[in-house]
Order: C-alpha cells, then sequence, then structure tokens
C-alpha cells in the first residue's frame, strides 16, 4: 500500500461518519467506476403510426408505434441508463399528418419517452402555428441551435442544447437543421433564419464540453448523410468538428449497416449514424464509460464499433 | 461525532475535483433493431392510444365524395379525369387565392392512378395524388407560356403530355399553333398571364429549366390533393352522379 492509498483510505474513513457528504457513496474513490449508457433513436418516422401495409410490398408489416414502444420497453427494463432521440421529419407521409396535423405523432412519443428531437424540413409542413400547436404538446425538447426563430411564432419554443444527467454521466446533445430555402416552401417557414450548421455547431459543441462539462457530446442532425456536391452533410460537418462523439443524423433516408467513422478537426472520430426512414430500425448505441480522464489523449476515442 | 472545520474544507474541494474529472468512453457497442412481428410483440397501452386517431381515419378516408357515372381514367391526349382534375386547380384559384388566375396545368405524372365508377372517396383521392405537392402560381410571359406548354408536348417532358385548364390549344408537329383562354383573353406572345402549377413543376422538379425566368412566383401552402377533395365535395353537393366527359380542349392536327 503507497502512502496516497493510505491516505484515501484515510479520508473515506472519515467521509462515513461525516453527515454533510453522507449523502455521497463512498466507493466512487476507492476504484475505478464505471458505468453504460443505452442511446436509442430514429429518423424520418414520417408520420408512420401503424406498420406498413400487409400488401407484399417489400417493408410490409415493418415499423408501427405499438412494436416500437415493447421495443423500448424491453430495452430500459434492461439498461440502467437510456436516452432516446428523434432526427427530424416526425410530420408528414400518412394520412394521420393530414387530418391530425401530428398530434398523434407527438403524444406517441411522449408515451414512448422520448428525451428529445430535432426539427426536420417536414415537420415545417403543416406551417409555423401548426409547429406551435403540436410541439407543444410534447413532453420532450426540441433541440436546435441554427434556426434562429426570433421573429416566428416558434420563438422561444426551441432550445439549443440540452445537458442529460444520466448516473453521474453528463451527455451534451443539441440539434441541427437543413437549410430551408429551395427545400421548403416560404410560407411555411417564414421568418425563419438558417444559421451556417458548422459554425454554430463548433460553438455549441465547445460549450457543451469546455463549460457545461460533458463527458459525450451529441449532435441530432436533419443535414443530410453525404451529398455528391459540397452541401453540408454529416459528414462535411464531421470533418470540420471538435467536440462531438456522435452524430445521430435523419433527411436522406439513409440506411446505414453500421455507424461510420469520420475524423474530426483533431484526427479524432466521429461516429455517425442513421436508420433509414419510417421507423423501419430502431437504432441502438450501447457506450461503456470509465470514471476519470483516458490514460492516453485518444483513448476512449478510437474504439471500434461493434455490431 | 465532532469535526475539526480545516480538515473539512480540503476534503470538500478534493471531492469536488474528483468529480469534476468526468468519464471517458471505453467501449461501444452497435445494433439495429427491425421493427416488426418478431422483434416485438404489440404494446397494447399504445394500441389502445392508436385506435381512436385509427378509427376515425378510417372513416374520413371512407367519406364519399361524389359519384361517378363512369370510371375516370388519366388518358393522352385528354380525358375526362385529365380535365377535371385541371379544372379543379383553375376554380380554386379563381375563387380561393384572391389573385387573377388564367389558366391552370398539371404533370400527367402527378396522377398517380385512376378513380373508379361509382363512390368516390376521399381515399381514392389520396391515391390518385398521395404527393403534398402545391399550389404555385406563375405569372409568365405569352412566349414563356407557349414555351412552357410546348415542353410537355414535346419530346422533352418524361410524360409527354399536357393536361390544362382555362384554356383549349391546338397542337401540330408537337407545337402549338393556337391558344385559346377561356375568360376571353387573347393570346399575345408579349404579354403576362398566370398560370396555376404545382410547386413541384415550379421548382423545375419537370425539367422546365426556363421557367426560373417567370416574371412572379407565389406559392400557397395548399396541397393539390386538398384542392381536389374539395372540388369532387362541391361536386357531390348536388347528390347526383357526375359523368365527365371531354371537351376537345386539346386538338391535334
Amino acid at each position: 500500500m503507497d502512502a496516497s492509498q493510505s491516505s484515501r483510505r484515510q479520508f473515506l474513513k472519515v467521509f462515513g461518519t461525516a453527515a454533510v457528504v453522507g449523502s455521497l457513496a463512498p466507493e466512487v474513490w476507492a476504484k475505478p467506476k464505471t458505468t453504460s449508457l443505452t442511446i436509442l433513436h430514429t429518423n424520418d418516422v414520417h408520420s408512420r403510426l401503424e406498420p406498413f401495409p400487409m400488401d407484399g410490398s417489400r417493408n410490409a408489416g415493418r415499423g408501427g408505434i405499438v412494436r416500437r414502444a415493447t421495443l423500448i420497453e424491453q430495452i430500459r427494463n434492461e439498461q440502467p441508463n437510456v436516452l432516446l432521440f428523434d432526427a427530424g421529419d416526425i410530420f408528414q407521409g400518412t394520412p394521420y399528418f393530414n387530418v391530425y396535423k401530428g398530434e398523434p405523432e407527438i403524444l406517441a412519443m411522449n408515451r414512448m419517452g422520448y428525451d428529445g428531437g430535432t426539427i426536420g424540413n417536414h415537420d415545417f409542413d403543416g406551417g409555423m402555428d401548426n409547429m406551435v400547436t403540436q410541439f407543444g404538446k410534447a413532453a420532450f425538447p426540441f433541440l436546435i441551435a441554427n434556426y434562429d426563430f426570433k421573429n416566428t411564432a416558434m420563438n422561444g419554443r426551441t432550445e439549443p442544447y440540452r445537458v442529460f444527467k444520466k448516473d453521474g454521466l453528463r451527455i451534451g446533445v443539441f440539434g441541427l437543421g437543413i437549410q430551408p430555402e429551395g427545400l421548403i416552401t416560404k410560407e411555411l417557414y417564414r421568418e425563419t433564419r438558417y444559421l451556417d450548421p458548422i459554425e454554430v455547431g463548433n460553438e455549441v459543441a465547445a460549450t457543451l464540453r469546455n463549460d457545461k462539462k460533458c463527458d459525450y457530446v451529441i449532435c441530432l442532425s436533419h443535414l443530410g448523410y453525404q451529398y455528391n456536391d459540397k452541401t453540408v452533410s454529416d459528414r462535411v460537418f464531421a470533418s470540420r468538428s471538435r467536440n462531438i462523439d456522435l452524430i445521430i443524423g435523419g433527411h436522406t433516408h439513409t440506411f446505414l449497416d453500421a455507424p461510420v467513422n469520420v475524423l474530426n478537426q483533431d484526427g479524432l472520430p466521429v461516429l455517425i449514424n442513421q436508420v433509414g426512414f419510417a421507423g423501419i430500425y430502431l437504432g441502438r448505441i450501447d457506450l461503456m464509460f470509465e470514471r476519470g480522464k483516458a490514460k492516453m489523449a485518444t483513448e476512449g476515442k478510437a474504439v471500434d464499433v461493434k455490431s | 461525532m465532532r469535526f475539526p472545520k480545516t480538515l473539512l474544507i480540503p476534503v470538500l474541494t478534493l471531492l469536488i475535483t474528483a468529480c469534476q474529472t468526468g468519464y471517458h468512453l471505453t467501449n461501444q457497442a452497435y445494433s439495429r433493431v427491425q421493427v416488426d412481428s418478431l422483434a416485438a410483440p404489440a404494446d397494447s397501452g399504445m394500441a389502445r392510444f392508436l385506435q381512436p386517431y385509427s378509427q376515425q381515419l378510417g372513416q374520413t378516408m371512407n367519406e364519399v365524395l361524389v359519384e361517378s357515372a363512369v370510371p375516370l381514367n388519366k388518358a393522352r391526349p385528354e380525358s375526362a379525369l385529365n380535365n377535371l382534375l385541371a379544372d379543379a386547380m383553375l376554380q380554386y384559384g379563381q375563387q380561393k387565392l384572391g389573385q387573377p388566375v388564367d389558366c391552370s396545368h398539371l404533370n400527367y405524372g402527378g396522377i398517380r392512378t385512376n378513380l373508379p365508377q361509382g363512390p368516390i372517396r376521399i381515399g381514392n383521392i389520396y391515391e390518385v395524388m398521395p404527393f403534398d405537392n402545391q399550389l404555385t402560381l406563375l405569372t409568365l410571359k405569352g412566349s414563356m407560356l407557349r414555351e412552357f406548354f410546348e415542353y410537355f408536348i414535346g419530346n422533352q417532358a418524361e410524360e409527354n403530355a399536357l393536361i390544362v385548364g382555362g384554356v383549349r390549344v391546338t397542337i401540330k408537329n408537337n407545337l402549338l399553333t393556337s391558344i385559346e383562354f377561356t375568360n376571353g383573353k387573347t393570346f399575345d406572345p408579349n404579354q403576362n398571364y398566370t398560370v396555376l402549377v404545382s410547386d413541384y413543376i415550379a421548382n423545375r422538379g419537370g425539367g422546365t429549366a426556363f421557367l426560373k425566368d417567370a416574371v412572379r412566383r407565389q406559392d400557397f401552402p395548399i396541397t393539390i390533393r386538398d384542392v381536389f377533395i374539395d372540388y369532387f365535395r362541391q361536386l357531390g353537393k348536388s347528390g347526383k352522379p357526375i359523368n365527365p366527359t371531354t371537351d376537345g380542349r386539346i386538338t391535334i392536327q
């Protein structure tokens, strides 16, 4: 036993009897503490509340909230720390949206315990006033850092980011939306100002990492996975980013077999994932953490993704 | 037990410092869960939640708008269905948009199926127009309007068919030899006219790149599907079945 261990035991002994810190578990000091986090995610569900009809088409019987709800519940029963996110385009795609304007989509997400979502271009399809009405029914925050809603009905109804705390872990989550111009009818997005996602994304990520002391930083993105031209995509953003660990993407309806690693400005991998559309799949990422700083600069970063 | 204050402060400082070192990632795993009957049974609570929405939706989709005495099929160069749908857009534009609308245009490929003989339900209209394309009013110089129409009868367009409302046209060798407006206006290549189109077409989705030089563009947040539903519902108010026929608005010489 070396001197530091000896003195630590001395402290623990002291703590055990100190009423002021009595609620803190002493074993966090005694050995490296590990914890886990399970991230579940969807994107571009497009009002697919019911599974695709059993008409012999490729996706017949897939998707739908009644089975997704069971799956999420099962995972919550098995895992202590679960976060559930959506990367936008909750609305539009089935007559449910045309008739109910998004209410059952949002209420179903409440029931499944979504922790946050970002805004997709089709979420504007009912107009800004409808967005206010329907998003107002959400029990979870809409996170978007690069839409300035100041001169719209949505002003003050979104947050750029939120810090989630799970078993001592601090998980910073922010959202990025796609350029509405040329994609969304102007009457629908009105005076929404689109801000550069790379610039804003890096600012927010730095805030989460440095000021908010987040252990893990997640971007919910509706930028799209990849384009043939220079349009900002998740891959482009990842390569020009810092301080982001995971991008949960949407918009391009990309079915990734497994998440993809892209190196960021610091040469560290950013994990990008997207699970197609319509809730056909539920994405799941299981993360293990250990208390304290990584021994090497890259430790805890360059870890293979096992599927 | 009494505790010296001098010892407590450094202890707390150490504890806070230890907490601030945070966590680092040591391992990660990924899986993608297909949501189907093999993966999970239905959640009964969620099923109960959805049931009233789904039931009412079924009723909405089953609403009979009008009865048709004949099957209504899309066809080239002209059909009763083609004309009816273009007229629906024109009438909506003239009555509800508060803008002078000279004519309307619908892309042939945008009509996805035919309408049956007998009751026409909202669900049928969803099948005819599953897309959420919206109305756009373009102001075009006469010469561009002619170029626009000719694009859909010429070989450039994917679907070689012209569907219009508010105009009668004569086609010879894939070119227009006459354009007559039903509102009495005379065609002049140098005058401006308004044409109601799908925003898909206005966005050059059909390949009509020259529309970027339109005099004016106004977008309206109403889907063409809702325009059709509105129109068929109005037709049904008389209580009599419709029996639409072609009116020769497209003449090929």
